[in-house]
Parts: C-alpha cells; structure tokens; sequence
C-alpha cells in the first residue's frame, strides 16, 4: 500500500454494509480520473458524518428520493460515519499487507486490462498471488458443484490443455467443475501455461469451501486469486453473481462444462453474452442432470465442445481440431493381461461403474474382481472412484488417490 | 432373637447377595429398615404387614429392625419383600431356623399376601451361592436356567410359610413349555436378491466380528441384510446366552419359552429413541439399554446419520471396551455391551446419491449431511461398502442364491480359527499380534504399498485393513499367508467414507 488514498479506498471498501454497486457508485463521486485521491475526500466526507455523509450514502443508494422519505440513507449514513471514524486506514491498510493482499484501482499498471475497459468494472479490486491478472490470452472455465466424474475429467483436460498452450484458465474455485479445471491446469505434466485466476466470492483470507485450499495456495503459487470483498466477508450468496460476471469480464472465452438446467455457470453465460464473449459448452448425457443445462445451452445456440481441440480452434490457436471421439480412451494393447483381468477390464466403461455391477457382469467372486482391478488401477488403465471404477481416459492427468 | 435370611439385590445387570437381618426385641412397637433401602425397599414394611395379616399370619407388636446386609450397598426395588416376611417369621419364632437355611428368597408381596415377580430374576439367582432358592411362580423357569439350584415356586406368603413351618409340602413346578421351533422368518440368505457385495460383506463381518456399514439408496436390501447377519453367527455358548438372559431379565423382558437362546439377538432401535432407552441408565432403579441387549449379538441402527451426536458419541466406549459405564447422581453402573454394530445409512439426503448425478441434493446440504457422521465413528466401521438396488433382471431371474447355512458354515470355521488364536474373533486380534498371526505374502505387501504411497489407506486403516484381509483369507480356507487377493478384498469391502457419503457423485 503506497499512499494514504489508497489506504483510504481500502478502508471505504471495508465499510459495514457496502457492496459492490455501492462502492461503484461512491466510486463515481470520487471521481473515475484519479481514483485513488478521490478516496481520500470520499473518507473524509464519511467520517464528518452529516450532510456530506449523507450525500454519499443517498448516491450509493442510487440517487432515488427513498420512499420512506429518507430513512434508508440516513441510517446508511450514520452507520458508514461510526465505522468510517472508528477505524484509521493506516491500521487497515497494514493488515491487508499482512495477509498479503494487494489492492488494485482502475487505473493502476496490474488492474487487468480486460476489466479497465467494462462497463461494471470492478471499483476496488483485491488479489493476492505472484501474478496480478491472466495473461494475454484467457479462457474461463466454469460449470457446475455437483459434477459428474465425467464432468471433472473433460474440466481436467481442458485446463490441462489450454494450460499447455499458454492460456490463462479463469475460474470460481468452487467444488466440482470450477476445482477441476484448475487442477488440470496446474497439474506437473501440464507445461507452464499462462497463470491460472480465480475468482472468489468472500474475502481472500475466508478459505471458501474448505476443501480447495491446498488448490488455491497452489494457483496463488504461480497465478492469483481476485476478489471485490473485503477481508472477512464471507460467502453470502449474493456475492457470487457478481464474481460470476468478473470471471466473464476476464475472459476471452466462456466454456461450460456441465451444468444443471438452472445454476450459477448460467449466470456466468449471460454476463458473457452481455459483453459479446462467446460461449461454448460440453455436450453430455441426455440421461444426466448435471448435463442438463450445457445441453440446452448447445440447442441455444453455443458452440459445442466435443474435444479441447475446439476451444483452441475457437481460441486461433489452431486451425484444424482432432477428430471428435479421440478423447475417449483404448487401453494400451501392449500389457500382458490375464483371461481374469481381460473380463474385469470389458466390463469397465468410461462413465463409472460399481464394484457391485461390475461383479454381476463378470459373475467372478469379490477377491478375483478386486485384485484384478487393482493389478489394472497400477497398470494404469482404469481408475478408482470409491467404489465405482472407470476407464482411465489416457490425456487425463494422472491424480493418484 | 436374630433370623438370617438369604435373598439378592440388582445392580445393572448383576445381582448381589444379601443378608436379610431381622431382630425382633422388647420395646415400644416399631419396625425400621437399615441398609441403604430405596423407596421401593423402604415400602416394604407396610406390604409385609399386610400380607402376613391377610395370610392369618402374626404381626410382631414388638420392636422390629431389619437390616439389609451389606449396610454399604444400596439395595433397590421390592424383591426383598418375601425374604422379610420370612425372616420376621423365624424371628417369631412360627418357623425354625434351619429350614430357611441353605435358601434364597426372592419376591415382591402383594397386600393380600400373594407372591409377585420382580424384574431380574435370573441374575438375582445366579447371585445367591445357597442349595435352594424360592421365587415367584411365573419366575420359576427364568430361575432355573441358572442350573445350580432347588428350585421352589412360590405363590402366595402362606404357601411359602406353611411349607417351611412343615405343615404342608411345597407346591409343585409347573410343567416346562415344548421348546418352539426356531423362527426362520426372515432369516434366509437366498432371499435376497443381487447384492452380491452386501451378501459377502455380511459374511466377512460375521466371520470376523467385524462392524460394517452399509450405505447405499432405499430399497437396496440395508435392513434385509442385516435382519440376516444374526443367522449366519454362530449360536451363542451357555456363558453367552447366560449373559444375554441376563440382561434381558435385567431389563424387565421376558424370556422367550423360558430356556436359553441359542441365536444371538438382534436389537433395532429407532433413531429417535432416547440416548437413555440405548445406552442405559435412567434414575433410580437403572436400567439396561439397547445397546446391553444386543450383547453377544447385532446392534442395527438404521439412518445413522439421524441419531443425535449426543448418541453415537456415547457409543465410542463401549465400542472401544465392551462396556457401558453409566453414572448418575446417586449410583453408577456397568453394563455389558459387546455387540457387532451394523450401520446403515443414505449416501446423502434425497438417498440417490452415486450413477449419473442422480442425487438432487446442493452440495451444502450433502456437505451437512456428511458432517453428521463424525470422522472417528465412522473410523470404526471395519467394513463401509456401497449397496445398490438391484436390477429387474435380478429381482425376477431364477438365481442360485447361497443359503445362510452354507454362509454359516463358513463363518463357523473362520471363528474357530480365530479361537486357535486365542481370541474370540479376527476383529479383537491386538495390533502388536498383527505381525505374527496376519502376515502379507509377497503381492499382498506390493498392493498395500502402492496404496499408502497414494494416500487412499491410512496408517491407522492400516491396522483394520489387515484384520480384514485375515477373516478374508480364513474363509478362503487359504492358511497363514495372507495374499494379494485377499487384501484387495479387503480394500474393495473398505471404501472410504468421504467417497461413500455426501462425497462426489460419480
């Protein structure tokens, strides 16, 4: 944090009760050509309280007469001035570089370009990672929570590809597809792609959900992690359609992975489409919910994804795609395999199967079936999925575990 | 003058003897009862009152005190009821010592001076270390199951007292019911349909003593395979079916027919039954839970995700010790509790869970729904495997089913190689005795290496992985080497929980 402005900016953000759009709109008062010193008066209008607080709350407000003849503004008002002088932005501004985060105006060098330009550009952007936006070229990866062992495998591929290609993967880091595709981009065989961004909902020290933090220590590693809250906020739902549009703003390109017919990669797609970002989605079982919404997506219109190629293609950075139907696996002709091992292995498929109906087909007794999947999970043809086994696809990163 | 009679109390499941003093002096008249008596104890100076009056039997106009030997035991309940009056009686000097001597006396009196059963008999007798013990009519049959004792029924105060006083002879037992068949509902293995990997995971868990937790969509067959888990264990010995009898007439249930079980018993409580009704206790008198009357037996709790926290914590010791301690205010108690715990449960809310992002749970609702099952419980299940309903062409093809008793054959066997071992069941094996008695043949010791390196066992998991893998390969029949099929086996039958539950849908 160089200046006392943008300590002051820090600070604002911070605030009790502020969101996104308000800030926007403080923002605009302060005045968009030199952001950071408009802050400071922006604070300093605060913490007089008052008329001058007053105004400002009725402009983040929206500048509407209030209905109830002033209340909402005033109660704003006066709780923005008690928080505004209860704080000293030194303070805060010293505990965001302690946790390591830095703050990113419109305007700065590192504000990523992509976001300068948009309408609903972020006003006061945080991030924390060795880069501070993707890199030239970025494609955003986004899809459903509760995804599929198909879903996550295409999301690994994908990341892992385009990762290789140098493109920045852009995602949520939720469960499911958004988690996925950046473990197939930052996956040790992947190359060193362009950095991988997340986008976050909470602030950046609130670890939301718990189980991607070892990931997001690992995109910070080489990529970043952005966020509009303040340290602290946690994950309110309603923060996510506003990450939702930032990740769209960032890319170049929108692909939905799975998604059911209503959900959050949804939203993703319209902020896209407002700002004329193309989309593309993967096709997927009519049987399957979670393809539910990206199937429809397909008959609205989106470009199908049938292989990683097509992004690439769809990206200029190909020009012919492989064949569809060349993601799916063969096992390697090569190994040796017993009579026991061969009638395991046929009745694996590429959508998982359960050990229980797995031992139907081959009508083989447990111990047979179980130490022939297992000499067939070291052989690296198929994979275990608690329970269920799947035909290790051979493009997938192999995650062991 | 000083009449000593013999008679027991109930301490949990235990009976404790008692002395019953009475000494009957000059004095102003009165009637007091020393040695920690209950409420119900305290009662029993004005039931024996009337019932020695309404048997035409003398009421002492002296001063009266009994004591309840040892004074440091609480005694509870009515049960000695029979052995006062009777006491009161030698004191009296209406019956000569020598006939109560060499025995007991149990029995709550009614005011008209009939005899009536008390809860517990069997204990209260296997208690009392006297030739002959007299109890309630209807408890006759509970009594003799001890085997060590005459014993003489009693139904009424004046029956008893004419008998010893030599007037007229005891009244004669009642004729033992004809033992009835066996129930074989529900008990047959080839009825259930599919579910190969259910079938052998109760197998392996009877075989070995080990706990198993089934988790998989409604109506795939959870509760039918544990209905049958009790048939295929071996029948229960006398020491076990002792013990269970024990705890049943602790418990104040009847005792089926009036002879000692053979099959182990198989208790289902209701998740929204009370921690108390499962784990025991409740003031004053304390009671047996369910989880005591599932000893030597199968302790099924369905939907164990709908349990309080409060309950299946409470399970955590008797899980690890066999034992449920119980303390309350006034008296604490142990309890027996060793049961093979089965445990059924939804992979997630809406129960689908697994093929083709079927579950129409959010993902913070499976994540609520996973939380419930606290990691260290769900740590002692040996055996987690996912059931699956099974397809129409299984429901109505003609297929050979294996039979419980084939099963129970096998498990039998692997028991008694257990037993070789010197414990009672591969389960129990300590984990320094692994090395010697669960050795990994070459293959075996490659597939759990590589799974370590993965990460997928845990060295804790490691311990149980092998116990597994030694009731696999006992009823493989396959010697001391334990091998690679076995101990994939044994992986296959341990899946684990954050893939089963509320984990990823596949």
């Amino acid at each position: 944090m160089v200046t006392a402005a943008r300590a002051a900016a820090v600070t604002v953000a911070s605030l009790p009760a502020m969101t996104p759009q308000r800030l926007a709109k403080l923002s605009r008062v302060a005045g968009r050509s030199a952001p950071a010193a408009g802050w400071a008066g922006v604070l300093d209008d605060l913490r007089r309280g008052g008329e001058a607080a007053l105004h400002l709350a009725r402009a983040a407000l929206g500048g509407r007469p209030d209905a109830d003849g002033g209340g909402r503004s005033q109660r704003l008002a006066r709780r923005w001035s008690a928080a505004a002088r209860s704080v000293e932005p030194e303070a805060v501004a010293a505990a965001y570089d302690a946790a390591g985060v830095r703050v990113l105006l419109p305007g700065d060098d590192a504000y990523p370009a992509a976001l300068a330009a948009d309408q609903e550009a972020p006003a006061v952007l945080f991030c924390r990672g060795a880069a501070a936006g993707p890199g030239p070229c970025a494609v955003a990866v986004v899809g459903t929570r509760s995804a599929t062992h198909y879903g996550k495998e295409v999301a690994a591929e994908l990341g892992a590809v385009l990762a290789a290609h140098g493109v920045s993967v852009v995602s949520g880091l939720a469960a499911g597809i958004d988690a996925a595709a950046h473990e197939g981009a930052l996956a040790p065989d992947a190359g060193a792609g362009g950095p991988p961004v997340a986008v976050v909902g909470a602030g950046l020290d609130v670890v939301y959900p718990a189980a991607t933090a070892r990931l997001r220590e690992r995109i910070e590693a080489v990529g970043t992690v952005l966020s509009e809250a303040p340290l602290g906020a946690s994950p309110e739902p309603w923060r996510f359609p506003l990450r939702n549009r930032v990740i769209a703003a960032l890319s170049q390109l929108v692909v939905v992975v799975e998604s059911h017919r209503a959900g959050g990669a949804l939203h993703t797609v319209e902020s896209a489409l407002a700002r004329g970002i193309e989309v593309m989605a993967v096709p997927g079982s009519i049987r399957s919910p979670a393809s539910a919404g990206t199937n429809w997506l397909i008959a609205s219109g989106a470009q199908v994804v049938t292989s990683p190629d097509d992004v690439l293609v769809a990206l200029g950075r190909k020009t012919v795609a492989a064949p569809s139907g060349s993601a799916a696996a063969s096992p390697l002709p090569h190994l040796e395999l017993t009579p026991a091992e061969r009638g395991v292995l046929a009745a694996v498929e590429s959508t998982p199967v359960s050990t229980q109906e797995i031992l139907e087909r081959t009508e083989r007794p447990l111990g047979e079936v179980a130490l022939a999947l297992d000499r067939l999970d070291a052989a690296g043809l198929v994979r275990d999925c608690g329970g269920a086994w799947v035909l290790r696809s051979p493009r997938s990163p192999r995650r062991d575990g | 003058m000083i009449a000593t009679i013999q008679s027991a109390t109930l301490t949990g499941v235990e009976g404790r003897p008692v002395a019953v003093e009475v000494h009957v002096s000059n004095g102003l008249p009165s009637f007091t009862i020393v040695g920690l008596p209950d409420a119900a104890c305290r009662e029993s100076r004005d039931r024996v009152r009337a019932a020695l009056l309404s048997s035409q039997l003398a009421w002492p106009l002296r001063r009266v005190t009994v004591n309840l030997a040892p004074s440091g035991v609480r005694k509870a309940g009515a049960g000695l009821d029979l052995a006062i009056a009777v006491g009161l009686l030698v004191a009296a000097g209406e019956i000569e010592p020598r006939e109560v001597e060499g025995s007991g006396f149990i029995g709550e009196l009614g005011l008209d001076g009939s005899v009536r059963a008390v809860p517990g008999v069997l204990p209260l007798v296997a208690a009392l270390h006297t030739a002959g013990v007299v109890v309630p009519a209807v408890s006759v049959r509970e009594a003799s199951l001890v085997g060590r004792h005459v014993v003489r029924a009693a139904r009424s105060l004046r029956e008893v007292a004419d008998a010893l006083a030599g007037r007229a002879g005891w009244p004669s037992l009642p004729e033992p019911a004809p033992a009835s068949g066996a129930d074989e509902e529900r008990s047959e293995m080839a009825d259930v349909q599919g579910q190969r990997l259910g079938r052998r995971a109760v197998e392996v868990a009877a075989a070995g003593g080990h706990h198993v937790l089934l988790c998989g969509p409604p109506g795939s067959g959870k509760t039918m395979l544990a209905r049958r888990l009790p048939h295929v264990l071996p029948p229960l010995d006398r020491e076990e079916a002792l013990e269970v009898s024990r705890v049943r007439s602790a418990a104040g249930l009847p005792l089926p027919d009036g002879t000692l079980p053979s099959r182990p018993p198989f208790r289902a409580p209701h998740h929204c039954a009370s921690a108390v009704s499962l784990v025991g206790g409740g003031t004053g008198q304390m009671r047996p839970g369910e989880i005591s009357l599932a000893t030597n037996g199968v302790l099924f709790l369905d939907e164990l995700g709908e349990f309080p926290a409060s309950v299946l914590d409470a399970l955590r010791q008797p899980l690890e010790e066999g034992v449920v301690h119980v303390a309350r205010a006034r008296a604490s108690c142990t309890f027996p509790a060793r049961f093979l715990l089965v445990g059924a449960t939804n992979p997630c809310p809406c129960g689908e869970g697994g093929p083709a992002g079927a579950c129409r749970c959010s993902p913070a609702t499976r994540d609520r729904y996973a939380r419930r099952l606290s990691g260290p419980l769900l740590d002692r299940f040996d055996l987690r495997v996912r059931v699956e309903r099974p397809s129409a062409h299984e429901l109505i093809g003609r297929h050979d089913n294996e039979p419980t008793s084939a099963v129970a054959a096998r498990v039998a066997l692997a028991r008694d190689l257990a037993r070789q071992r010197g414990v009672r069941c591969n389960a129990d094996l300590p984990a320094g005795a692994l090395d010697r008695w669960a050795p990994l043949d070459g293959e075996a010791r490659a597939i759990l290496e590589r799974r370590l390196v993965a990460g997928a066992v845990t060295a804790r998991g490691l311990d149980r992985l092998r116990r597994v893998a030694r009731t696999i390969a006992d009823l493989a029949g396959a010697g001391e080497l334990i091998g690679g099929e076995h101990l994939s086996e044994a992986l296959a039958l341990r899946i684990p929980p954050d893939q089963l539950i509320g984990g990823a849908t596949w």
